[in-house]
């Protein structure tokens, strides 16, 4: 019973109301409220019907729920949220009409429970305020409307008709009557002067005259300005942080307690950077190399050659840049005194400080054509020309080096320093020697009338020879492939057969003194010289042949063949002092027609015909081939005792009495290339 | 400074001193310290007679005041020195002398008979007494070099080479003192002035006059190598010359530009060549090829070879004796030079039992016994 009694409550004080004179607004608040609660009783008899036992329970829930809402208001059943929520359907269900109030308290109890629920859970004495202050809004907001008391309903439904609605007993209320048609309109325009600013209010029918400031709100609106007046849009802005320091703080907060505090957060988070960095499960960002790609060495490429052709260049030479004196205007320290106009005219053109005479013009226009244009235009075209344009390279060398040092005597060796070994066995002056071709052996002849030879590295003497006379010469074919060693004793020249050598070796010489040439005509020589083989006891001391000679033989030497080999007679009358022998034809000639002297020495060249007769003074050379005379050399000394020549052929020594060596060089002169003491 | 602290110390056992320092004056010399050696070993021993010591400082014989040498060697004379000393090794008298007919020029040794080549065209095998057993010849001109190749119970095998172009190998027997000869090693073109057998007796080396080394089988044989005559040669008169079977040469050396002067073994497979041409060479003879060359600048005489210092001695024309280390690639590195003969070196020598020594001998007349420390 306390349910349906404060149920019906509400509902009491809602018809008890409708007796009162209400806003019209309130009072169409009413009825809707009121159809709504008819439509939705209809919904929930026919879900009624259809699901029971739902009802039911829903009818247990609701008892439950009443006690609740002992405390809750009967102001709740009229919550604008629950007017709104209805609001879209309010059309249709006023079309259906009729209803049955019968169980609508009930059912208006179950609808309204779930909202209830909501409310109960923000408070609910704010709530009752809050519907409080609702209300009194409402009021004043209405408060201009307060003589409509249609409600809030479309104007036009009642435009044809005389009234626009109904009061609350049931009573037309008409419209004020309008007694204005356009007439007075136009006239109304035409005649009053606050036409412009009155306003048709359709509410209430009345026409409002807009004050001033009214007017002024209008337009200031239009324009898009703030309503109030007062409210300045460009008040300058206060920035709240700035840079300037300032001596308070911008919040007087004191500081966090965490911020002197390590947080725990975040040394977890490092440590665990710091533990994958050192798993190696996070790597490092790489620091990029730059020392590759970023940067091109452009002439990496460059040819030095051309390089050094760059550094070579010498840049023509430049003019020198026009100085004040050359100005049209100089200053007046740059011109010429008399004295110095004097002297420059008296200097020769070379030897000009200036090539010209710094002259003044009052302007630049006054200046008339440069005459040495072209001699200048000249002498810039000979520098050109002139001068350098490659760096000469000059090498600083000291004359002294290009000179080829000295060689040390220690270099120079082997010459004789020291006495090695002695060949021991002549008892008289051993008056000449000779070396066979191939170094092993040593051939002596001496004044004892023997000659020996010697094996050369054990001095040790193989052989000794009686020749029967004293040793003059003695020269041992030069030829490696005969063993011959020719003997001057005497008148008589022997060849000697030391049989030192190779089988070979031997065979050859045995050839060559066996094969026996008939002299075809005795000639004038064969009659002075006299070739013999010898026999007995000479031939098997190993003495082959004995060329016969008119006058005692001084010298013997072979040609580099082997097969000539030439004597020397020195006699001052006669012409037959030299004779040249052929040992394979056994024949012997006198090259020389006329005595030129004493001939001291003479001497085969090496290679070439040549052949060399040193006399008392010079040494001449003679070619055998054309059987004239090449040259003559003056030796610097008084007496020539021997000539040797170098195997290469060119170079000439001479030994004279006088203790002096003559050095001759073919190529150059006929005078000696170095006397030597 | 007048005092040293020196400290005696020998190899030689039976000359063994108490191993203490003793207070020596400075300017003691050999003489003064073989006297100390002596007393201490009187001191000693009763029965010893007196022995002379030469001493050496750190592996350097000392030959003059010991502060002198010292000092030239850096030597500081702050600590106690220790000072080796060794039995002087004094200077030989002949005991016999073997008397040939001419000019000697070749002595090869073994270990009963010595073997000696002669400018009298013979070698002669003499026993240790200087008794001559045997003559051995058969060349036509002078015998220039001599060595013993095998010896095989009574039989010995043995070369001579001589000026005659030719290198005989006889075989002697010594019981019976016969003589044969097995082989005429023909080939060389000048006189064969230096022979030496390797190692083994199998094989042996020559070197000529005509500037050749030639490699030739030491093994005697009962045939004749196949030789080119020439056609021209009077065959009766070869039969006459003919000493034993004809054998030529298994290889053929050549390189030097002068005669060949000394020729030995260094090992199995090496033979060295000592020349006049300034150059010590060193042959692998189974590839027959140069394997190393040391260029002197004197004309070399003789070379020897030690295995147990592994150095080269060579005696040259200008009075030095140089050592050398074979194995440089470069050469021409000399050791050590050692002068003080007055003529050519004709001969060195290494003691075959003693690292350091080495003998020479000169054509001033002397023999001389180095030791290279």
């Amino acid at each position: 019973m306390m349910v349906s009694l404060k149920t019906c409550f509400p509902r009491g004080s809602m018809e008890a109301s409708r007796g009162n004179v209400q806003s019209a607004e309130q009072r169409a608040g009413m009825k809707k409220t009121k159809k709504t609660d008819k439509k939705r009783s209809k919904q929930d008899e026919e879900d009624e019907e259809e699901d029971q036992p739902f009802d039911l329970n829903s009818k247990a829930m609701e008892e439950d729920e009443d006690d609740d809402d002992l405390s809750d208001s009967e102001d709740s059943v009229y919550s604008g949220l629950e007017d709104s929520g209805s609001d879209s359907e309010k059309e249709e269900e006023e079309e259906e009409g009729g209803s049955d109030d019968a169980d609508e308290d009930e059912q208006d109890q179950s609808e309204q429970s779930p909202v209830k629920e909501s409310k109960k859970k923000e408070g609910a004495g704010e709530e009752k305020e809050m519907k409080k202050e609702d209300e009194y809004d409402h009021d004043t907001s209405d408060e201009e409307d307060i003589r409509n008391t249609v409600g809030n309903i479309p104007m036009e439904w009642y435009k044809d008709f005389p009234h626009v609605g109904y009061n609350l007993d049931g009573k037309k209320i008409y419209k004020p009557i309008r007694n204005k048609d356009e007439l007075d309109d136009f006239l109304e325009k035409m005649e009053n002067p606050d036409y412009w600013k009155t306003v048709h209010d359709k509410k209430t029918s009345s026409d409002i005259v807009l004050s001033d400031e009214q007017i002024e709100l209008v337009n200031r609106l239009q324009r898009g300005q703030f309503g109030d007046v007062n409210f300045n849009e460009y008040e300058p802005t206060v920035e709240f942080f700035s840079k300037d320091v300032l001596i308070h703080p911008v919040t007087n907060r004191p500081a966090d307690k965490r911020s002197f505090i390590p947080s725990l957060i975040e040394k977890e988070k490092v440590s665990k950077l710091v533990h994958a960095i050192k798993m190696g499960w996070i790597k490092p960002r790489r620091v990029e190399d730059d020392s590759r790609g970023r940067f091109y060495d452009l002439w990496a490429s460059e040819n030095s050659s051309i390089l050094a052709k760059h550094k070579m260049h010498l840049p023509a030479p430049k003019i020198p840049l026009p100085g004040h004196e050359e100005s049209y205007n100089p200053p007046p320290e740059y011109m010429f005194t008399d004295e110095e106009k004097a002297l420059w005219e008296q200097q020769d053109p070379s030897d000009r400080r200036l090539p010209f005479v710094p002259k003044k013009y009052p302007s630049l226009r006054q200046v008339p054509a440069f005459s040495q244009f072209i001699h200048e235009r000249f002498e810039r075209c000979l520098d050109l020309y002139l001068c350098p344009r490659q760096r000469k390279m000059r090498v600083n060398v000291n004359p002294e080096d290009l000179i080829p040092k000295l060689p040390k005597p220690k270099d120079l060796q082997p010459f004789p320093t020291t006495q090695s070994l002695v060949y021991r066995g002549h008892s008289g002056l051993v008056r000449s020697i000779s070396v066979s071709p191939s170094g092993q052996w040593l051939v002596s002849g001496s004044d004892d009338g023997s000659v020996r030879l010697w094996e050369v590295c054990s001095s040790r003497c193989m052989k000794t020879v009686q020749v029967g006379g004293a040793v003059k010469s003695v020269a041992w074919n030069p030829n490696p492939s005969l063993c011959l060693v020719a003997v001057a004793v005497d008148s008589a020249v022997l060849i000697l057969s030391p049989a030192l050598a190779d089988k070979q070796v031997l065979l050859s010489s045995e050839r060559l003194l066996t094969t026996q040439q008939e002299e075809e005509e005795p000639s004038e020589e064969s009659q002075t010289v006299v070739w013999s083989e010898t026999d007995g006891e000479e031939l098997n001391q190993g003495i082959r042949l004995k060329i016969q000679h008119p006058k005692a033989v001084h010298q013997v030497t072979w040609h580099s063949k082997g097969d000539y080999l030439a004597s020397v007679m020195p006699d001052h009358s006669s012409h037959l002092q030299v004779f040249i022998h052929q040992l394979s034809r056994r024949r012997s000639q006198n090259p020389f027609r006329r005595n030129k002297g004493l001939v001291q020495a003479v001497s085969f060249h090496p290679i070439r015909p040549y052949f060399f007769v040193a006399t008392q003074r010079s040494v001449r050379i003679y070619n055998l081939v054309k059987q004239e005379m090449t040259k003559k050399l003056q030796a610097n000394s008084k007496w020539i005792s021997s000539i040797a020549v170098h195997s290469g052929g060119d170079h000439v020594i001479c030994g004279s009495y006088d203790c002096r060596l003559s050095w001759f060089d073919l190529d150059l002169s006929t005078k000696p290339y170095k006397m030597l003491r | 400074m007048s005092q040293l602290q020196a400290r005696f110390f020998t190899e030689d056992q039976r000359y063994v001193v108490d191993d203490v320092p003793f207070s020596i004056p400075a300017a003691s010399e050999v003489q003064d310290l073989s006297n100390v050696i002596n007393k201490l070993l009187e001191a000693k021993h009763a029965s010893h007679s007196r022995v002379e010591f030469d001493f050496l400082v750190r592996s350097q014989f000392l030959r003059t005041q010991l502060a002198t040498h010292m000092e030239t060697e850096g030597i500081s004379t702050e600590d106690v020195v220790e000072l080796e000393y060794v039995q002087r090794i004094t200077a030989p008298e002949p005991e016999e002398c073997m008397m040939h007919d001419d000019w000697i020029s070749s002595v090869d040794g073994d270990s009963e008979w010595i073997l000696t080549g002669s400018y009298d065209k013979t070698a002669r095998v003499w026993s240790l007494e200087g008794k001559a057993l045997m003559t051995v010849a058969g060349h036509s001109d002078v015998v220039k070099d001599v060595a013993w190749v095998k010896r095989d119970g009574l039989t010995s095998l043995l070369l001579t080479a001589s000026l005659d172009q030719t290198v005989l190998l006889w075989e002697w027997n010594s019981e019976r003192n016969k003589l044969k000869a097995r082989h005429c090693c023909r080939g060389h073109t000048g006189s064969v002035d230096a022979i030496s057998t390797d190692p083994t007796g199998s094989k042996f080396c020559s070197g000529s006059w005509d500037k050749m080394l030639k490699i030739w089988s030491a093994v005697p044989t009962d045939e004749a190598d196949e030789v080119e005559e020439p056609a021209d040669r009077p065959r009766k008169k070869q039969k006459t010359q003919q000493l034993g079977l004809t054998r030529t040469p298994l290889m053929t050396l050549s390189g030097h530009n002068e005669a060949v002067s000394s020729v030995l073994w260094c090992d199995s497979e090496e033979v060295c060549s000592a020349s006049w041409d300034h150059s010590i060479r060193v042959w692998d003879v189974e590839a027959g090829v140069m394997k190393t060359m040391l260029t002197g600048s004197k004309v070399f005489n003789c070379i020897s070879y030690s295995p147990l210092c592994r150095r080269l001695a060579s005696g040259s024309t200008d009075r030095h004796i140089r050592l050398w280390d074979p194995r440089t690639k470069d050469g021409a590195l000399v050791l050590l030079s050692l002068t003080s003969h007055t003529g050519w070196v004709t001969a060195v020598k290494w003691a075959p039992s003693h690292e350091h020594q080495l003998v020479s001998g000169s054509l001033d007349n002397l023999v001389k016994l180095w030791d290279t420390r």
